[in-house]
């Protein structure tokens, strides 16, 4: 679609009806950036108005407002909403979508309706957590879900959802890294990046590696909710604590997702409000990797209590303790930025300062915490509950708002008020200090999380929990001032220029907001830093205006948004009702429907050339750092079974799955790899019959390799079921899910074919097969690993 | 350690607690050892947040914009030998840190010799209390004596929970399967609070527990007067169908060491009369609210696994009461114990 690259005259207003078609079907990634922002600052205000309500709960031990169940789910939703919805997702999705390609200099991300996609997906997550109150089935146990508390509070919903936005966040962290390494503007090296960028590339890897562990911790509850079919009940032998380590080898490192964005935020703030370059760029760059590094190896340190041997307890205290260094060469650094500078007292950086003062505490605390002895005290008191909100709310959360204020004129193409934006940060500073400094000392006198009423008796735990409660409401204060600020800025805010910060980055070289296809100029290919557009006005160089018959964007398309929709049915299905039921069924019928419709559609109307920095294909580049994921997720189950059999708690019955069989059906995945292999080198000389039998042959041999499966799994079944034997237990989920896979795979294969049939593929067009061979290569490995673990030891 | 700058760090520590009766700085061995690492930390915590504050407030009142001065500031990009400060300093700061807490941990893990051993069992919403050597069970309210270690063996019948004595020593999960292990030792006598600290349902909140320290002979004797004890004849008409009601609603579920009363699934109420509290440590063990607690306990605790018993008149109240309160060994008064 060629494109006006003069600002175009006022135009009628667009119905609703377009608009909301237009949001649908978009895969700009600006809107889709706007969209993510949009629901997770609506968390953030609904799962604070739940804090507001418990924190009245605990005004006083004698209240009745609020208390057992109901009491539970509002902590628990306050939580999950607070983590998956909002802070997860504002500084990455939301932020990371509208600015990473603006920073880089291009037109949209990598993959443009996988991100529809994962935003949708994202969307209906959120709303079956939301659903779960009309089947009276509301998460309450916690957002971490212990088992096996978990699977008698209704957490099926709330599993599912989870579930669902795995699929998102694995598919859009993918699309942040290829659309890194991919797309950058000719001449940005990686060491060129703006600080953001580098942030969300270290976010998106990390979640990348470890996302993993909460799929397979939420994936086992919801079959053992519904198939009684499960790695952690005692009474089979399981281990309730392994729910535990697959919980926190992801939620430990998800925190420094939660994080790193906003250090991104903050770093690029601090250098345009400081009028200077960022203080040791490259150690900051060092000190993120170290902490996604270190970020993986301290996730034992939220089970200091469940009585591990002490030489593991030292091991990860050892890590805990050392991940402070890392994250305080980024503040060190942060303060070096400011330090020397004129700093201009605006709201952004108001927010970058309070940030800087509350991490330092909830980076203190947090090493107390490292000291495991003090740990056994803090663990679940309201010790750990300040900290954490120390670091997650007035951490995470103030550069959250940092960055909204920051890049609220290039989202709106509106000013806002800067007297209220620094009257919002106030109010947030102070009731934040009001609410969260008290529960240090409460945790001091005893008081446990999540307790909707506390001893009346012991001293001074009345008066530090009211104190907590007015610094709630100063916070409620502060959120009606902050929506009045959003509010007057929309309805009557000045217009705002390109770039009103001074900003040096590439997303202030537009106008605001910027036009739909991001650029009208074509920029200069000289990078000497991370801030171009400073190098380029001392080096007099000018950005070139671009013919815009040259632009090409990707076509909206209803297939992600239908796909997303279908995906729901499924996963509704999943969560709402016994297994199997009509909504499965259907959902799947329809996801795969959604999946032809997208395959046959064409992303864009002109055959366009697409260089990328690598030269490799987007899916490829895509497919290659989603796949990081599933070997996380395999290599995760199989270690939680290596240990559940070298324990002596899962040994193989006498009637096991018979070897000769797994061997042939081995013979079947190994070939078929090959011939896929074959068949896409048959595709890239252009000889498209044997490309096409080829092809057809690798999903015919994936079909017969399930088919052995199918029968295997129903003889095995019959002669030991699941909830008999805990062996029998790890066999079924970990072969089963490696079956969803070779299901996965092969339908993937089958749209390329499909493609094929159609005429959509060729040498230059073969994304779809380019990835789907890649994903049943994985199959084929990860079964040859399952072949010994299984089958033959 | 230099003993004054312990006192010093743990005045300033104690400040808000000082005052209180519950307190993780209390004088309990295992939270003196915790209070001395936490000096250390306090230490290094006020150098780091004084220098990173005060360069932070100083940049905000040094380095701030002056209205149209549009010149930009020097454009320094960084100083490597300030990141190897930075990075150098913190590192030294944690491995200190971090060799103390190896050394108290490794310290507080050693088994100690000659511990006393019981085993408490989590269920929703209380607390079961077992003394395998003594032969005795209780519930709620955990009798240990004063200057001797005790080692809980800690396990769940349901979810997890966690037990968690603040006055006394740290945490430890109730994990059903497994057993974990906990050593404190109380130094003076006290009705010690505790807590479930992993939530484990609708009345978390309300799965407490007691720890009653006595002097050692205070102990030795209620040690052997529990073995010998049979629950007493009712000596009134409203006991004797008190215990009528008792064997015909309660019975099945609870026990009453000495009387038909043998269920397992509830708390032992052999000694209820000696109670301090109710409701798994949360309610004053008073008439009244052991009335309301009969006839609706889930009025009281969200969640109680206890059925109500509407049809329970006024009178069968009254009698079902007498003949608790009755339940109890003469010459003891834990009612009496200070607080922590």
């Amino acid at each position: 679609m060629a494109l006006p690259t003069t600002a175009s005259a006022p135009r009628p207003r667009a119905s609703l009806g377009a608009v909301l078609w237009d949001l649908l079907t978009t895969v700009d990634h600006k809107k889709i950036g706007l969209m993510y922002a949009f629901v997770a600052f609506l968390s953030f205000a609904i799962s604070g108005v739940l804090a507001l309500l418990f924190r009245i709960q605990l005004w006083h031990p004698d209240n009745q407002f609020l208390t057992g169940s109901a009491f539970n789910q509002m902590i628990t939703v306050h939580g999950a909403m607070m983590l998956f919805f909002f802070i997860i997702q504002a500084g990455l999705t939301g932020f990371g979508n509208y600015i990473v390609p603006l920073m880089l200099g291009e037109r949209d991300v990598a993959l443009p309706r996988v991100n529809a996609f994962s935003f949708w997906a994202f969307f209906f997550a959120v709303v079956l957590v939301t659903v779960s109150i009309f089947f009276g089935n509301v998460p309450q146990a916690g957002w971490t879900f212990y088992y096996p508390l978990s699977t008698s509070l209704g957490s099926a919903f709330y599993m599912s959802a989870i579930l669902l936005l795995g699929v998102s966040s694995l598919l859009g962290n993918a699309n942040f890294v290829a659309t890194i390494y991919n797309l950058r503007a000719k001449g940005m090296t990686l060491w060129k990046m703006p600080m953001y960028v580098w942030s969300i590339f270290a976010a998106s890897l990390l979640n990348l590696f470890t996302l993993a562990g909460l799929t397979a911790a939420t994936m086992v509850t919801l079959l053992d909710i519904k198939l009684g079919l499960t790695l952690f009940d005692p009474a089979l032998n399981g281990d309730p604590v392994l729910f535990q380590q697959f919980f926190w080898f992801y939620s430990h490192p998800t925190v420094y997702v939660m994080l790193l964005p906003y250090l991104g935020i903050l770093a690029e703030i601090a250098s345009t409000f400081a009028r200077k370059p960022l203080f040791g760029y490259k150690a900051m760059v060092y000190a993120q990797m170290g902490i996604v590094l270190l970020g993986m190896l301290v996730w034992a340190h939220h089970m200091f209590t469940v009585g591990q041997s002490a030489i593991f307890q030292i091991a990860f205290a050892f890590t805990t303790a050392l991940i402070a260094v890392p994250t305080g060469v980024k503040i060190f650094n942060l303060l070096g930025t400011l330090w020397g500078g004129k700093l201009v007292m605006k709201t952004p950086l108001y927010w970058v300062l309070g940030f800087i003062f509350n991490f330092l505490i909830g980076g203190i605390t947090g090493v107390m915490l490292s000291m495991v002895p003090f740990d056994y005290h803090a663990q679940d008191s309201y010790f750990v509950v300040a900290h954490f909100h120390n670091v997650l709310m007035a951490g995470s959360g103030f550069g959250a708002f940092a960055g909204l204020y920051y890049w609220w004129p290039k989202f709106t193409g509106r000013m806002f008020d800067d007297r209220l934006g620094k009257l919002h940060f106030w109010l947030f500073l102070v009731g934040y200090l009001l609410v969260f400094i008290p529960q240090y000392f409460m945790g001091f006198l005893g008081m446990p999380r999540r307790y909707y009423t506390y001893p009346a008796d012991v001293n001074g735990l009345i008066h530090l929990n009211q104190v907590s409660t007015i610094g709630a409401v100063v916070l409620t204060i502060g959120g009606l001032v902050w929506l009045w600020t959003m509010y007057k800025s929309l309805r009557s805010g000045p217009k705002a220029p390109a770039n009103p910060w001074g900003g040096w980055t590439l997303e202030w070289a537009t106008s605001s907001p910027p036009p739909p296809h991001n650029f009208d100029v074509k920029f200069p290919e000289r990078f000497d830093s991370e801030r171009p557009l400073y190098d380029w006005e001392r080096q007099g160089l000018k950005p070139e205006p671009v013919d815009p018959k040259t632009i090409h964007l990707p076509n909206p398309s209803f297939w992600p948004v239908f796909t997303a929709t279908a995906l729901f049915v499924l996963f509704f299905g999943l969560a709402a009702f016994d297994w199997p039921n009509a909504w499965i069924w259907v959902g799947s019928l329809l996801t795969l429907a959604g999946l032809v419709g997208w395959a046959l559609e064409p992303e864009y109307s002109h055959p366009v050339e697409h260089h990328t920095v690598t030269g490799k294909g987007q899916a490829w580049m895509g497919m290659a750092w989603f796949i990081t994921s599933e070997i996380g997720l395999f290599a995760i189950l199989i270690a939680g079974y290596l240990y559940l059999r070298l324990d002596g708690r899962a040994l193989p019955p006498d009637e096991r799955p018979e070897l000769w069989l797994a061997l042939v059906n081995t013979f079947f995945l190994v070939a078929s790899s090959f011939v896929v292999h074959a068949a896409h080198h048959d595709l890239k000389e252009g000889q498209a019959s044997p490309f096409k039998l080829g092809l057809l042959a690798t999903i015919v041999l994936g079909v017969v390799f399930l088919g052995v499966q199918t029968y295997e799994f129903v003889t095995a079944y019959g002669h030991v079921p699941w909830t008999e034997n805990l062996w029998m237990a790890a066999f079924f989920v970990i072969v089963g899910l490696h079956g969803l896979h070779v299901i996965i795979g092969a339908s993937g294969l089958a749209l390329a074919y499909l493609q094929a049939l159609f005429g959509k593929l060729d040498r230059k067009q073969h994304g779809t097969l380019e990835a789907a061979s890649m994903y049943w290569h994985l199959v084929d490995a990860v079964w040859l690993f399952i072949v010994v673990l299984f089958y033959v030891w | 350690m230099p003993r004054i700058l312990w006192s010093v760090g743990a005045t300033v520590l104690a400040i808000p607690a000082l005052a209180h009766n519950v307190t993780i700085l209390s004088d309990a061995p295992v939270n003196q050892e915790i209070a001395g690492l936490l000096v250390w930390v306090l230490v290094f915590s006020v150098i780091i947040f004084g220098v990173v504050a005060g360069a932070l407030a100083y940049t905000v009142w040094k380095f701030r914009a002056r209205p149209g001065d549009d010149e930009l500031p020097p454009q320094v990009h960084g100083n490597d030998r300030m990141e190897i400060v930075w990075t150098l300093i913190p590192l030294l700061i944690v491995m200190v840190l971090f060799v103390l807490t190896a050394q108290t941990l490794v310290k507080l893990k050693r088994p100690v010799a000659g511990a006393m051993v019981v085993e408490a069992k989590g269920w929703q919403f209380w607390w079961d209390f077992q003394y395998p050597d003594e032969g005795l069970r209780t519930a709620s309210e955990l009798v240990i004596p004063v200057g001797q270690t005790v080692e809980v063996r800690i396990t769940s019948g349901d979810v997890i929970h966690s037990f968690w004595p603040p006055s006394l020593t740290g945490k430890a999960d109730a994990i059903p399967g497994e057993v974990n292990r906990l050593q404190f030792l109380a130094t003076k006598p006290g009705n010690y609070y505790g807590y479930c600290a992993e939530l484990c349902g609708d009345s978390h909140a309300n799965m407490r527990f007691r720890i009653l320290a006595l002097e050692r002979q205070d102990y030795d004797r209620f040690v052997e007067a529990y073995q010998a004890y049979t629950a007493p004849e009712p000596i009134s008409p409203l006991e004797a169908q008190g215990k009528e009601l008792f064997g015909a609603q309660c019975a099945a579920c609870h026990t009453v060491k000495g009387t038909t009363a043998r269920g397992v699934i509830g708390p032992d109420l052999s000694l209820f009369g000696l109670r301090t509290t109710l409701g798994s440590g949360v309610w004053e063990n008073t008439p009244e609210n052991l009335k309301r607690w009969i006839r609706d306990s889930a009025a009281m605790k969200p969640g109680s696994k206890m059925p109500t018993f509407p049809q329970l008149s006024d009178d069968d109240l009254e009698a079902l009461t007498a003949y608790l309160y009755s339940l109890k060994l003469d010459g003891f008064d834990f009612a009496q114990l200070p607080r922590y």
